[in-house]
């Protein structure tokens, strides 16, 4: 009997179909997830690296980043970018949806989705991309790291590291320049599970040579949180600082 | 306008920045922080931010209407707000950086309710443990 249940056990992980799950078996992403950023009580094992304050900014560069350091945030209701979404700044939390051929991964206070393809597609050919503000993103698992790849950004998304609010600029303190993402931006991505599988760690790494000299990456880590539920974010909704005469922008034209 | 309090406070600036990140609060003054008490005309618990309407007397009889601005309704929520945490005619005690030009607006810091609880503008949640 006992061997007839081992052998039973044996013939079912041998099965083609057992056998193509455990191929298939991968890190599960799957859920809502907080970043770091601004919580001072969080693992301590889990910090975010601070962005670059003196990247090595190419002529353009240098004047683009004082241009997005002023007290208007221009486009602020459109999509934020692959670096933008993965930021964690500790407001907004992000919803992974993980299926074998995408992941989709929405961000609270955005629109617009990021979809990493996950089914062995490679980027558009240059002159058949669309340039978008999220980009064309691609990804594989390296073992149990998710490995994402972004070209096709459009040049046009808010700084890499988010507005300055005004107030803090004009009041000196917050100093850091602020980093911005051309249409040149390549940013690759080594994404995996920590601390038990209840945090994730994104390596950040940006490449673009129409605004930086070097290359320079972070890392930003998010929590697990069962407990918390994406909320509606309608950014054009109640609008009031149009009324009231505060600083408010559309897209710029370009 | 019942004015408790005037000081700079840059700690609190400090504190009160992250939850202010998405939009430019560049016409509040981040350095000043005012305390004014009154009761609530209407809440707006809207996106982009959430508003509270509060009337201040100011001790001679009449009123004057505040506006005063907290962070995104997933902030607040995440943070012990509830959409029906403060109703019309609830007193309130409203700590806010005013704004620059001086007109009856401020973005929040925190505001006492009836019940003697403090909430803030929304900003991150706790962390799990």
């Amino acid at each position: 009997m006992r061997l007839t249940t081992a052998a039973l056990v044996a013939a079912a992980l041998l099965s083609p179909l057992t056998l193509a799950a455990q191929k298939r078996a991968v890190p599960d992403i799957w859920g809502v997830w907080m970043g770091l950023g601004g919580v001072e009580d969080a693992d301590p094992r889990f910090r975010n690296t601070p962005y670059p304050r003196d990247p090595d900014f190419t002529e353009w560069g240098a004047a683009e980043s004082r241009r997005l350091a002023s007290a208007n945030t221009p486009g602020e209701c459109n999509p934020w970018g692959p670096v933008g979404v993965m930021g964690a700044t500790g407001l907004f939390p992000i919803q992974i949806l993980q299926g074998p051929n995408v992941i989709v991964i929405h961000h609270e206070a955005i629109t617009q989705p990021r979809r990493i393809y996950m089914d062995g597609r490679r980027h558009p050919p240059a002159d058949e991309l669309l340039p978008t503000f999220n980009g064309d993103s691609i990804g594989r698992w390296d073992g149990d790291t998710l490995v994402v790849d972004t070209v096709g950004t459009n040049g046009r998304t808010r700084p890499l590291n988010g507005y300055v609010s005004g107030s803090v600029l004009s009041s000196g303190v917050d100093t850091a320049p602020r980093l911005p993402g051309s249409e040149q931006l390549h940013v690759s991505e080594r994404i995996r599970l920590v601390g038990g599988g209840q945090y994730l760690e994104d390596v950040i790494s940006v490449e673009d040579p129409k605004t930086y000299r070097k290359p320079w990456s972070v890392k930003h880590y998010w929590q697990r949180r069962r407990d918390i539920d994406v909320q509606e974010y309608a950014c054009e909704d109640n609008r009031r600082r149009d009324a009231e005469g505060q600083q408010i922008t559309g897209t710029e034209p370009r | 306008m019942k004015l408790l309090s005037s000081i700079g406070l840059t700690a609190i600036v400090l504190v009160a920045q992250p939850a202010l990140a998405h939009h430019s609060f560049a016409n509040f003054d981040l350095n000043k922080e005012i305390t004014v008490a009154g009761t609530i005309k209407e809440v707006q618990f809207t996106n982009p931010h959430v508003w509270l309407q509060v009337m201040v007397p100011d001790g001679k009889g009449s009123q004057t209407e505040w506006s005063i601005e907290a962070g995104a309704p997933g902030m607040l929520l995440r943070t012990g707000w509830k959409p029906n945490t403060l109703k019309t005619g609830d007193a309130v005690t409203v700590v806010t950086h005013p704004a620059k030009n001086g007109e009856a607006n401020g973005s929040l810091i925190r505001v006492t309710l009836p019940d003697g609880r403090t909430l803030g503008p929304g900003g991150p949640p706790v962390a799990l443990k």
